[in-house]
């Protein structure tokens, strides 16, 4: 049976958010986490499959069209490795529940490969009396009829983690945050927001916020920092570095994490980063762990930052300006991992080195390529 | 359309609104860009590697419209298999594609509006845009700000997408754009101005009541006309009403803003974010490709949301390579900035390309040059060629050494010989074009006509323009001369207009040898003389300029208007003369006279004098006053409420008319009798004739000496008397008698050309009265 067998309702789901993603009405790395996953539900329902390979082959199929629609929204990518992590473990857990320990034998190499021995002893405690029957000619749908409820299963972990996310990595907020400091953050995360709400409650403490032209996010997340009842000063872009000596902490949010530590973060991301560098200010970036992903940023700095159209910063009436200035309006930073001090994410916090092992964790080698 | 696909997009639209539609015209109505448009339909021209259409496309699924029809005349059959072929045809893109053939008469706008009216296929509020929009406006915004005002105001029948670019920006058209007078607080487009590049337009004239009505107006000379349109249901159907209308905005917008029988609004919609531009010209191509390349369009850009099927990257410099690195660059060749690569494309050693556009599957051979160029599929350009500001179709062959200078157009599939010489604004096309594809615009004759012409001369043009080198497989184009234009041709089209709308213009550095005219305000010194033209343009509309030049403006009648008044004076005069002798109902007769004003475009007053004249000269001079009393009762009572019924009343323009027509005529004496005639049937009121008699003009004030004045006072002296009689609170039957007597005292007119003359002086002395006549009119 092909893998493109599953039925045209999920197919037109995919299709629709492939567009939405294009068109960019689809905004945020939460938003599109969370519409991904949505979407790879209604696919996984709908699929027929007879072994793993062929399910496997859907959701990177699916998970395919979608990064390509939109490459710059890494996150779509990130989800689909992770529901592929999630298969591939239940379907171990069912098939070879007891072969599984014989597998488990430490090894230098297997511990380079399979990142910490920790989640194989956790995957052995769910031991199921599933039985699977893969490619069974009688009933060749027993196999997809016993696994999708634990398929379903799975993916609601994913669904909860994301809805959860914003409240897990505040929770170690107050231990970031003391009294009286003074935080600088930049443009609007709502990570960040969240985060820095949640310290208020513990401890009284000053947020400068930098405005973070030409998007200019930083508006609105002064209003709502102070509706919020923490003290707030919005402060423009250029006046960051001048600002820096004063200021115990840097905290940002971001767009993606790589796996060598470095993120893509708002643009004045870097600006900010590196003044705090200049004053040995510690970065502090949150990030949910969906944002975890297994790029290095080794070739395609450029081209891998997101370019919006140069409206904001050139107004298009400007029209004599137009035709012999050329704007260049990326929407993304590039901060370098020596420039970030450690990423709190929902599943602790980690310094910029680490990384790598968190994604070895989180997603199967094989998915790296979709 | 399915009902799942219907159901994902309810997101977007509210419960009680329908299926959103849409109309693209399919097809330029123009042949701007002969001979690239040969074969092949404008709206299927790619702009950056992808038809122009799939960009328009793209445009209207980003606004959730869910049906489009797509109007197609030429090449219809590529129009439809280009949609079938493309994405858009698969279930899942979320929009319903129904092509439309229209006939081959179908030549304007106008005409296709009124086939969409015959097709019935519109069921509510749609947008109407052409097959040659690259936009990311939201549109959906538009029709939602169309809707809310429809809901408060039924005659708001259009809202235009305009977007604010200032006067000499690169997109905006220099040969056809407008000025627009918007009422600031509701957008409202009070007065449209259509305003052409050559000749020069240096004078917007605005109507007074716009003024008067709307305290706070902008008028603006900066806009981008996107070319889309929300409209109402009731849109085709008044193109139906009114069959002259051909051109949306220079008939219908300008027609609906200046009557004041429809009583109709169209609103602008200023769009402050997105872009939207039509690809109406070679220039306009142009500017929009360097646009989408430097990211204007965003998201609509080849890195991200490309129409085409091609996936490319960006990289430093707004250059775009293919991701699938299927092209092979020199190590020594040079790719500048604003440039996009096709796939499977090669630059061979020290060639240099830039600001250019390369389509998939070309060759740029060892040291070529090529700026600012567009070229298509399966282009080859030999070593050492100079290719600048041109467009080249696909499957060109360019031989090498070969120069092609600025604001050429090579059309697909031709071969230059090695060395050729194309010389700057050249069209050159395969040689022979074949027959039965000069469909574009449905100028096969006159197509066929310039083959037969140039064969002749072929050698000899060859030798002349361009050289062509050996084994060409090209025609060049003849040139158009400024002079030689065909007089029917449209203002918009004629040869010094549509040079402005050309590539290749805006960077004039050396003078155009096309431009050998001498009547040519644009002398041959190119772009210093071009800017400053258009300076002088933008200082002459700064709105107080224009207002305070309104008077003059007005003054310049020209001698076009004065035949169109003169035609629409006897068209009038025979339209009464069979509803008099065939005895039309009141109703029927005004309906026609309406229509009739409609089609000339002239004021209220025109009609109402020429209804007055002929009211007046049908009545039979007879002599005995009980007689003539009879037969004036009779045509006054029969055919004297027409002039109510005409639109607009107003008495005391009605008595000047009188007055003025009787000074002029043999039924002078009849003067009084009329007026009172008029009076006893309410065509005119008491307050009325005071009015008029207390005008300066009524005595005959500004006119010369002569029997015209004589008369003018005498028919004054009759009104005093008929003033003095309403003062002395007698009877209306007497009052008449009275002045049937001074009427028959007073002895006969001069010719009625005096008329004619009187009309000319009041337009210029006493312009503001003339105005206040209108309005008062038009508010009524």
């Amino acid at each position: 049976m092909a893998p493109e067998s599953h039925s045209s309702g999920s197919q037109r789901a995919v299709e629709t958010l492939a567009a939405k993603l294009r068109r960019r009405q689809v905004l945020g790395s939460r938003e599109t986490a969370l519409e991904t996953v949505l979407v790879l539900r209604q696919v996984v329902s709908k699929a027929r499959f007879t072994n793993i390979h062929q399910l496997v082959e859907i959701i990177r199929g699916v998970g395919r069209k979608l990064v390509e629609a939109q490459p710059k929204e890494h996150t779509v990518g990130n989800t689909v490795r992770k529901l592929l992590h999630h298969v591939r473990e239940e379907y171990n857990n069912a098939s070879k529940g007891t072969a599984a320990s014989a597998a488990n034998v430490f090894s230098i190499s297997k511990f380079v490969l399979q990142g910490q021995p920790r989640k194989q002893v956790t995957a052995q405690k769910a031991e199921s009396a599933l039985v699977l029957r893969e490619d069974d000619p009688d009933d060749p749908d027993s196999f997809a009829r016993t696994l999708k409820p634990v398929l379903m299963e799975a993916i609601q972990v994913i669904l909860d983690e994301l809805e959860t996310v914003y409240e897990n990595i505040s929770k170690s907020a107050k231990d970031h945050i003391h009294s009286d400091e003074i935080i600088l953050t930049i443009g609007k995360s709502h990570t960040v927001e969240t985060f820095l709400k949640s310290a208020a409650h513990y401890h009284n403490f000053t947020v400068i916020v930098a405005e973070s032209g030409p998007s200019y996010g930083g508006h609105d997340m002064a209003q709502s920092l102070s509706s919020a009842g923490v003290s707030t000063f919005l402060v423009p872009d250029s006046s960051i570095y001048a600002l820096m000596s004063r200021v115990n902490k840097v905290i940002i949010g971001a767009h993606a994490v790589l796996a060598n530590g470095g993120m893509y973060a708002i643009t004045g991301s870097l600006l900010a980063a590196t003044a705090a560098r200049a004053h040995s200010t510690p970065v502090v970036v949150c990030a949910g762990q969906f944002k975890l992903t297994p790029l290095w940023n080794l070739y395609h700095e450029y081209g891998a930052l997101d370019f919006a159209d140069p409206s904001s910063v050139l107004g298009f009436e400007e029209g004599d300006l137009v035709d012999k200035v050329d704007v260049v309006n990326p929407f993304y930073d590039y901060v370098r991992p020596d420039l970030v001090d450690v990423y709190i994410t929902n599943d602790g916090d980690h310094p910029p080195p680490s990384i790598y092992r968190i994604i070895k964790e989180s997603y199967d080698d094989e998915d790296n390529e979709l | 359309m399915a009902p799942k696909a219907a159901a994902g997009k309810e997101k977007l639209v509210d419960d009680d609104e329908e299926v959103l539609q849409a109309v693209i015209l399919a097809d330029s109505f123009n042949k701007r860009f002969k001979p690239l448009t040969a074969d092949k339909p404008r709206c299927l021209l790619p702009i950056c590697n992808a038809p122009l259409l799939d960009w328009t496309l793209e445009s209207l699924a980003l606004a959730g419209v869910q049906e489009v029809f797509v109007i197609c005349r030429s090449h219809a059959d590529q129009i439809k298999a280009a949609l079938q072929n493309s994405k858009w045809s698969r279930p899942a893109s979320g929009l319903k594609i129904v092509p439309i053939l229209t006939a081959r008469e179908t030549l304007s706008p106008g005409d296709a509006m009124r086939d969409i009216y015959t097709h019935g296929i519109i069921a509510g509020d749609f947008v109407l845009v052409y097959g040659d929009l690259v936009s990311n406006v939201r549109i959906d915004e538009v029709v939602r700000v169309h809707k809310a005002r429809r809901r408060t105001n039924k005659d708001a029948i259009m809202t235009i997408v305009v977007k604010e670019a200032g006067t000499t920006h690169r997109t905006r058209s220099r040969g056809e754009s407008a000025v627009f007078v918007l009422d600031r607080d509701t957008a409202e487009c009070l007065h449209y101005e259509p305003v052409s590049g050559y000749p020069p337009k240096t004078l917007a004239r605005i109507p007074r009541e716009v003024l008067d009505e709307h305290p706070d107006i902008e008028i603006r000379n900066d806009l981008i006309d996107c070319g889309i349109d929300v409209c109402s249901v009731e849109v085709p159907s008044l193109f139906q009403d009114n069959f002259d209308y051909a051109d949306i905005r220079r008939d219908f917008v300008h027609g609906v803003l200046t009557s004041d029988l429809l009583m109709k609004n169209i609103h602008c919609y200023v769009a402050r974010e997105g872009y939207a531009a039509r690809v109406q010209d070679t220039r306009s191509y142009d500017a929009i490709s360097k646009d989408i390349l430097s990211r204007w369009t965003f998201p609509l850009v080849p890195d991200d949301n490309h129409p085409g099927d091609v996936a490319y990257e960006h990289l430093r410099g707004n250059k775009y390579l293919p991701k699938d690195n299927s092209v092979v660059l020199s190590r020594t060749c040079k790719v500048g900035r604003n440039t996009l690569i096709g796939p499977a494309s090669q630059i061979f050693a020290d060639a240099q390309v830039a600001a250019s556009t390369l389509g998939a599957r070309c060759t740029v051979g060892a040291r070529a040059v090529v700026r600012d160029s567009y070229l298509g599929d399966d282009v080859v350009v030999g070593a050492g060629c100079v290719i600048e500001n041109s467009i080249v179709g696909a499957g060109v062959h360019v031989g090498a050494g070969t120069r092609i200078a600025r604001g050429a157009l090579v059309a697909d599939g031709v071969r230059l010989g090695a060395g050729s010489r194309l010389l700057p604004f050249e069209r050159v096309s395969r040689r022979r074009p074949v027959k039965e594809d000069g469909e574009e615009d449905g100028a096969e004759e006159e197509e066929s006509d310039d083959d037969s012409e140039i064969e002749e001369a072929e050698e000899n043009q060859t030798q002349l323009s361009s050289l062509l080198g050996p084994d060409s497989d090209a025609f060049v184009w003849p040139r158009k001369s400024g002079k030689g234009g065909n007089e029917d041709e449209d203002e918009l089209e004629n040869f010094n207009n549509a040079r402005l709308m050309r590539l290749g213009k805006f960077r004039d550095d050396f003078a155009d040898l096309d431009l050998s005219d001498p009547g040519s305000v644009t002398s041959s010194s190119g772009d210093s003389d071009e800017s400053s033209d258009d300076d002088s343009v933008i200082q002459n509309f700064s709105p107080s300029s224009s207002t305070t030049s309104l008077p003059f403006a007005a003054a310049a009648i020209s001698a076009g208007e004065h035949a169109k008044e003169s035609e629409f004076r006897s068209e009038v005069r025979q339209s009464l003369e069979r509803a008099f002798a065939e005895g039309h109902a009141l109703d029927n007769a005004a309906v026609e006279l309406k229509t009739l004003r409609m089609a000339s475009n002239v004021p209220l007053a025109r009609v109402r004098e020429a209804v007055v004249e002929r009211v007046v000269e049908s009545i039979a001079l007879v002599d005995g006053a009980g007689p003539q009393r009879v037969e004036i009762k009779r045509w006054v009572d029969r055919w004297g409420p027409l002039v109510r019924l005409i639109g607009g009343v107003d008495g005391v323009e009605t008595v000047s008319i009188l007055q003025a027509h009787c000074a002029g005529s043999s039924r002078l004496p009849l003067f009084g009798q009329i007026l009172a005639a008029f009076y006893q049937n309410d065509i005119v009121e008491e307050d009325d004739i005071r009015a008029w008699h207390a005008q300066p003009a009524a005595k005959g004030a500004g006119l010369k000496e002569g029997p015209q004045l004589e008369n003018m006072q005498k028919t004054w002296l009759v009104g005093a008397r008929m003033i003095h009689q309403f003062n002395e609170q007698e009877s209306s039957e007497e009052e008449s008698s009275e002045a049937e007597e001074s009427g028959e005292g007073s002895e006969e007119a001069e010719d009625a050309s005096e008329d004619e003359d009187e009309d000319k002086e009041d337009e210029e002395d006493e312009e503001d009265e003339d105005d206040e006549d209108d309005e008062d009119g038009d508010k009524e």
